[in-house]
């Protein structure tokens, strides 16, 4: 250990004895431990609600997309299926095809404009019957239908008749509704791909492919490797390219949290610069005495830098315990209940990541580094003479 | 050879008030091995011309050289590193770092020069146990006696076996008894280790077992020999 560690120690030992300064040492360090807790407690519950929704997520969207480059048709759907399906760990393939029209209950008195387009891959894809349709919450709301009710689809492409054009409609049971979510980037109404047909007039091909990965992770390296397979004329999307305006505000999110509540450390710091402030002063004749012994000016610095940094371990050391505990006793025993018929939880999540969790240590010990250096600096400018000349 | 040339140093506080000019173009020689005493009346700058010498503190005018080497002149770390091997320190109030024991506090030379903690703990007992003190080694600095402190104090200035030793009123503040046992030391440990001892005091008794007296006043510095040169 090196000698100015050993002086910081025992500063800080000794100022139990000394209760103005054992006092402000005490605020600083449980300064620093609140701000450090309340730090980390808000991460770990923004993380909870953040991992659910990237969770849904990657549950309920397609992990990879191939849509056309120009036009809305895929120029050979079955050389993309097979490229796709050449992927390793694709679980299932679904062809796309969406349109615009109305929805209104089967007596025509309700009637909404929807989008609608076959099944998603990533969601709700238990088999379905032809005439089978999933409507979102709130347009089966709106429309004042329950499962097992009836639909009238109709699409915006219309058909000649003997009496000139008429829209082209079907009439779809509602086998199911969907609890619909902002991250959602789904459609109104999801049909069958033979209604899906009908509707927008494409007898064959598809407006583009998705696919589901075993893996939701490797979906980056699958959409590499796929356009490498694939010719000119097709775009590869993943499940997190086409929600990435989702993810940036919930990563934005993120660092607006830990920006506004890392100011409690930032205050709990001021502390750390009065305590190394008061140290100095009252120590002004062993700083003395120390470079009569020889000691130079950047070891007087680094004796306030440590015990700037020993508060700041202690104080961060205690936080993180604190954060930690609080979010992991919150998340394990449900200690903030949501009711759930209002929300799709029964309790706030909390969830640790230890690279957050790691961030505020780090953040913590820097500041209160940081809170010392003014202090330590004049400290390792003072007149050695004087100090000793001073405090006869 | 010269231990201390000082030439036509000056001197003068500024601080809140008016500046006060404690001394002005002092200049003398000290040869090396000498035990010198400097006595004055107070507020002479006894304790400053000791501060200037050992490069705590710096001269408005003129230059002092300690064994041939401007103190004043070498970079912080150099100077440092100088103080830390050549010079010793004894002050009136003994300035034992309080929160370290007696073994500790003459350990800390060493651990500033880099030395292993273990090793230089072994040193501090070593020159400890010469100034009669082996037994409080493990004391803290507050539970020693006056008398003790300034012993502890002597072995903590001679713990890097320097060749200069400063001595600013080490007797000033213990009873005779303890005075003249604390002097007793330095006269001893001078003449083992061969080194050069600058002694401020006003007991004339002490002074004059000095090999050297230089006596300060407001006009500037007198040297005259000591009792023990005239033998």
């Amino acid at each position: 250990m090196r000698f100015e560690t050993s002086i910081a120690l025992r500063y800080l030992a000794a100022s139990r004895r000394r209760a103005h300064v054992a006092l402000i040492a005490t605020i600083s360090i449980v300064g620093l431990a609140v701000g450090v807790a309340a730090l980390v407690v808000s991460l770990a519950l923004l993380s909870g609600f953040q991992d659910r929704i990237r969770r849904q997520m990657a549950e309920r969207t397609a992990h990879l997309t191939v849509s056309p480059e120009r036009g809305v048709l895929l120029p050979d759907p079955e050389a993309a299926r097979r490229a796709l399906a050449a992927l390793p760990g694709v679980r299932s393939i679904v062809p796309i095809l969406e349109g615009r029209g109305w929805a209104s209950d089967v007596d025509g008195t309700s009637t909404y404009p929807v989008r609608f387009r076959t099944r998603a891959g990533g969601g709700s894809g238990e088999a379905a019957a032809p005439d089978d349709a999933s409507l979102a919450r709130p347009l089966a709301s709106r429309l004042r239908v329950a499962e097992d009710g009836l639909v009238r689809l109709t699409s915006s492409r219309t058909r000649l008749s003997p009496v000139g054009p008429i829209p082209v409609s079907a009439v779809l049971r509602v086998a199911q509704i969907r609890r619909s979510s902002a991250f959602e980037n789904t459609a109104e109404i999801e049909v069958s791909e033979e209604t899906a047909r009908i509707l927008t007039g494409v007898p064959g091909g598809a407006h583009s492919l998705e696919a589901v990965l075993d893996d939701p992770e490797r979906a980056e390296a699958a959409a590499r490797q796929l356009a490498a397979k694939l010719p000119a004329g097709y775009r590869v999307a993943t499940w997190r390219e086409r929600n990435a305006p989702l993810a940036f505000a919930l990563r934005l999110e993120k660092v607006v949290i830990f920006v506004t509540v890392a100011l409690v450390i930032v205050v709990a710091a001021l502390n750390i610069v009065s305590n190394i402030a008061l140290t100095v002063v009252e120590k002004k004749r062993d700083l003395g005495v120390l470079t009569a012994m020889g000691a130079a000016p950047g070891s007087l610095l680094r004796i306030y830098l440590t015990l700037g940094a020993i508060i700041g371990s202690l104080g961060t050391a205690a936080g993180v315990a604190l954060g930690v505990g609080i979010s992991a006793a919150a998340d394990r025993f449900h200690l903030v209940p949501l009711p759930a018929d209002v929300y799709m939880l029964t309790h706030v999540p909390f969830a640790i990541h230890p690279g957050e969790v790691a961030a505020c240590a780090a953040f913590a010990l820097a500041t209160a580094v940081a809170a010392a250096v003014l202090p330590a600096r004049a400290a390792s400018r003072l007149a050695p003479g004087e100090a000793i000349r001073l405090s006869r | 050879m010269i231990a201390i040339k000082a030439d036509n140093l000056s001197r003068t506080y500024t601080g809140e008030g008016a500046p006060v000019k404690v001394f002005s173009h002092l200049s003398f020689e000290v040869p090396a091995g000498t035990f010198a005493a400097v006595m004055g009346p107070s507020g002479v700058g006894k304790s400053t011309l000791l501060h200037l010498i050992g490069g705590i503190d710096r001269p408005d005018e003129g230059r002092v050289e300690v064994f041939g080497q401007a103190i004043d002149e070498l970079p912080p770390r150099l100077r440092a590193r100088f103080r830390n091997e050549k010079i010793g320190f004894v002050f009136q109030f003994h300035h034992l770092l309080p929160e370290f024991t007696a073994e500790e506090n003459v350990a800390m030379p060493h651990r500033i020069a880099g030395v292993p903690k273990s090793e230089a703990l072994r040193m501090a007992g070593e020159i400890l146990a010469r100034v009669g003190l082996a037994d409080r080694r493990a004391h803290g600095a507050r539970a020693l006696s006056g008398g003790e402190q300034q012993r502890v104090a002597i072995a903590r200035a001679l713990a890097r076996g320097p060749g200069l030793l400063l001595a600013d009123e080490p007797t000033g503040n213990l009873d005779a008894a303890s005075a003249q046992a604390v002097f007793d030391l330095l006269r001893e440990l001078h003449a083992e280790r061969g080194m050069t001892t600058i002694l401020v005091t006003h007991n004339p008794d002490l002074a004059r077992r000095c090999d050297r007296l230089f006596t300060m006043t407001r006009e500037g510095i007198a040297a005259a020999q000591g009792l023990s040169e005239r033998g």
